[in-house]
């Protein structure tokens, strides 16, 4: 059995979980900066209150798998992406204690909307520039990163990291068209619109120009021609269909329309790097750990994976419907 | 100022992690307090019990909201600070959180929500159920990142070819000689620090002369927690230190202050020395007469084994693991005093109206806290020069990063953490100013699991109202 193979495959399932969990919570962060009234931001905020912890820690099983499972490509990847990376975690820090903190604090609390929202702008926009710095390649020599900390700083990373808040955005205003009332539906929708259109303008763009750049994705994409095509198109479509979206719309579509077109997104990049870990220098076989972590991982996965899928969802059925304006908190 | 980057690179990794630990060791005693106090409420149905539960909680959920984006940080660290670790530990300690991420991380996070806010739509029974499922997770947790940081400490169970690593047994790994101490060490240390917060908090109250109700309750049960933890932590610090003395010899040696071989009989025990590492020698010590000998060596006139045993370039710095140690020692003798005082008090009973000791509670309410802090840092500086003790060394586990870089982030991270704490004092101080609010709704502990399957008919207004109606009548 090829154990990296499902490793890389599990890595894979809990990074995309991540990407469009987490996703829908940065994208309502993102949005707060547009959305100036005070009970409008209560609202946005209130609608993912009860289960973002949830979200955020598919990055967390990400980052641990590639530690357990893949300890080169770890070590070789978490030096280079250094700056952003320790970027991300501080706007992820930000904008989790903003949760807490702005309830608590009445007088100061568009302070503290403040830091949600650009903590929310900051881990998105440095998860952006990672996965173009990814796109661009890591330099690698004799398992350890060779580069300079400052590749990330390069106008392709700078392409994604606009990019992907605009795709975070998109999810952001389908959860909330899907949750919020009747007040903030005409804002949903031009948030979707708008981000939409942006975030394919930009996702196409830094496809071009990685291609430029890139021999590597450049060797991949013409071997795969035919399915990276149908992607392309899909993509298409998915961002078309948002872009112009009608006023009157079952309010799931959006949303739904949305999770399609980042994982079409998600779709064509592991597809340009597979089977690299550490694109276009290394591959996962080669930074796989022994075969006894792979199993502890995975076996463990297996078991644990179903049960927390099923309690995740129980919570969101909990809490499910419009979220009540007054908030969960006087829900008691 | 030269800038070292193994240097750097460590302060970074203790500040970040320093500041994490405080947290989750407040989680998972307020985590295990409130589903003891909910316990309590479901069974008696007395409103007190949801009156605690409420403002506990609401410390708590702060408290664990910092502990939650702090520790992300240190999943992410043991790569960006010390990538060779990371490629030599990651096949034995990254399955270990990966398991942890697994079953404890996401249990916590899927029920915190239930409990923070949805009582009033599952019910009490399936909200208990909610509060058990965080607490075991904190506690699940808590097994698994001691497991590898005992690992570390005490590495079993691999082999190592050619710098690589490889699991030989997973139950050595995990089952490490020095995890079942530590274990147990860490969650009770966990234990008191939320028992002294909580009689800590009720304390205040009884002086100032409010919410006598609830200052009473939780300062009993707060004593009662902390008289019989301190007890059980005394006894479990105890074999843990001869397990250490064991398996990390050089850590024991510097935590006791002396250089020679073997010191002089009978052993004093020593409270303030001046460490002259270059010289191997005390500049100055102040200590007690045979008490070295008894506590350490349970004799009248043994000794004590000095630091000189272990080679100079594996000698930890003694200052630190000395003082840590002494600063957790102290603070465990205050606890176990303060303990047998609270039982004294309680049987004269007047544990309400002494004020001495009243003051000294407050006094206390952090004092858990500064102990596990001390704790750790005799852990960790004591292992030194060790990461994988006997394995790998520090200084070669760092990643090619370089010290520029590593010293601004550590800057960001001292800035962003500042914040994060002055808020988290602020916000604490003043739910505690404000007090525990009484519990109107929902006072009458019923509900079962067919709520959580129809919650609409708990949101209607009519419900919360009828609720109201009853509560008042």
């Amino acid at each position: 059995m090829d154990l990296p193979l499902i490793s890389v495959s599990f890595l894979a399932f809990a990074l995309t979980l991540y990407v469009i969990l987490d996703g829908f919570d940065l994208g309502i962060g993102i949005l707060l900066l547009f959305q100036p009234a005070p009970m409008s931001r209560d609202h946005m905020i209130d609608s993912i209150t009860p289960t973002w912890d949830g979200n955020e820690t598919w990055i967390i099983m990400a980052g641990v798998t590639l530690l357990a499972a893949f300890p080169v490509a770890y070590s070789i990847l978490l030096p280079a992406f250094y700056l952003p990376v320790i970027l991300m975690l501080l706007g992820l820090g930000f904008r989790g204690v903003s949760f807490e903190f702005r309830v608590q604090s009445r007088q100061h609390r568009h302070r503290w909307d403040v830091a949600f929202a650009v903590g929310s702008l900051v881990a998105a926009f440095m998860q952006g520039l990672v996965l173009g710095s990814l796109m661009q390649g890591v330099k690698v020599q004799n398992q350890h990163f060779s580069g300079s900390l400052l590749d990330v700083v390069h106008p392709l990373p700078i392409i994604t990291g606009l990019a992907l808040p605009f795709g975070y955005a998109v999810l952001g205003g389908g959860w909330l068209k899907l949750k919020s009332g009747l007040r903030l539906q005409a804002f949903a929708n031009r948030s979707i619109r708008v981000s939409a259109a942006l975030f394919a303008i930009l996702f196409a763009l830094a496809c071009l120009y990685a291609a430029k750049i890139q021999p590597g994705l450049r060797s991949k994409w013409t071997s795969h021609g035919i399915a990276l095509a149908c992607l392309a198109g899909l993509f298409a479509i998915a961002s078309g269909l948002l872009t112009t979206l009608p006023k009157k719309t079952v309010p799931v579509v959006p949303f739904l329309l949305g999770l399609f077109l980042l994982l079409v997104g998600i779709s064509g990049l592991a597809l340009s790097t597979f089977p690299d870990i550490v694109p276009f220098s290394v591959t996962l076989w080669e930074a796989a750990s022994s075969a006894t972590s792979q199993t502890f991982v995975l076996v463990g996965a297996a078991f644990v994976t179903p049960i927390i899928l099923t309690y995740s969802a129980f919570a969101y059925w909990i809490f499910r419907g419009k979220t009540p304006d007054k908030g969960w908190e006087d829900d008691n | 100022m030269k800038l070292d980057p193994s240097i750097v690179a460590r302060i970074q990794f203790a500040f970040t992690v320093s500041f994490h630990i405080i947290f989750p060791t407040m989680s998972i005693g307020l985590a295990s307090f409130l589903a003891v106090i909910e316990a309590l409420w479901l069974k008696t149905k007395k409103p007190i019990y949801l009156e605690i539960y409420k403002f506990w909680l609401s410390i708590f959920s702060m408290g664990f909201g910092i502990g939650v984006v702090t520790g992300i940080v240190l999943s992410f660290e043991f790569g960006l600070g010390f990538s060779r670790f990371a490629q030599m530990a990651g096949p034995a300690i990254g399955p270990l959180i990966a398991l942890e991420v697994l079953t404890a991380f996401f249990l916590e996070a899927g029920f915190l929500g239930i409990m923070l806010f949805g009582l009033n739509r599952v019910g009490p029974k399936l909200h208990f159920f909610a509060t058990c499922m965080v607490a075991i997770g904190t506690l699940l947790s808590a097994s698994w990142i001691l497991s590898a940081n005992s690992w570390m400490q005490t590495p079993a169970g691999v082999a190592i070819q050619g710098g690589h690593l490889t699991v030989v047994s997973w139950r050595h790994v995990l089952v490490n000689p020095s995890w079942l101490y530590r274990l147990p060490h860490m969650v009770t240390a966990a234990y008191l620090t939320a028992s002294f917060m909580v009689a800590g908090v009720g304390a205040w109250y009884l002086l100032r002369g409010k919410h006598q109700h609830f200052a009473r309750r939780t300062l009993a049960l707060g004593t009662a927690f902390a008289t019989v933890l301190i007890a059980a932590q005394v006894f479990i610090g105890d074999i843990l230190y001869g397990t250490m003395l064991k398996h990390q010899p050089s850590k024991m040696q510097a935590a006791e202050g002396f250089w020679e071989k073997q010191s002089q009989s009978p052993a004093p025990y020593l409270w303030f020395i001046v460490p002259d590492q270059n010289n191997q020698r005390n500049r100055f010590q102040l200590g007690t007469p045979y008490l070295g000998s008894i506590w350490l060596t349970h004799s009248l006139d043994g000794r004590v084994e000095g630091l000189k045993n272990t080679p100079r370039d594996l000698q930890p710095r003694m200052g630190m693991v000395f003082y840590a140690f002494r600063i957790m020692y102290c603070s465990a003798m205050v606890m176990f005093a303060v303990g047998v005082a609270s039982l004294w008090l309680r049987f004269r009973g007047t544990l309400f109206s002494s004020r001495w000791f009243l003051w000294i509670l407050v006094f206390m309410t952090p004092s858990g806290i500064v102990a596990t802090l001390a704790g750790w840092y005799v852990a960790e500086t004591g292992r030194q020069p060790w990461v994988i003790y006997g394995i790998l060394k520090t200084a070669d586990a760092i990643s090619p990063v370089p010290a520029p870089a590593l010293w601004s982030t550590l800057v960001a991270f001292v800035c962003v953490y500042a914040v994060f704490i002055t808020a988290f004092l602020i916000f604490t101080l003043r739910i505690i100013r404000r007090g525990p609010s009484e519990v109107h709704s929902y006072a009458e502990a019923s509900g079962s699991l067919k709520n959580a399957f129809r919650p609409y008919v708990l949101d209607s207004p009519g419900r919360l109202l009828t609720t109201n109606i009853t509560q008042r009548s």
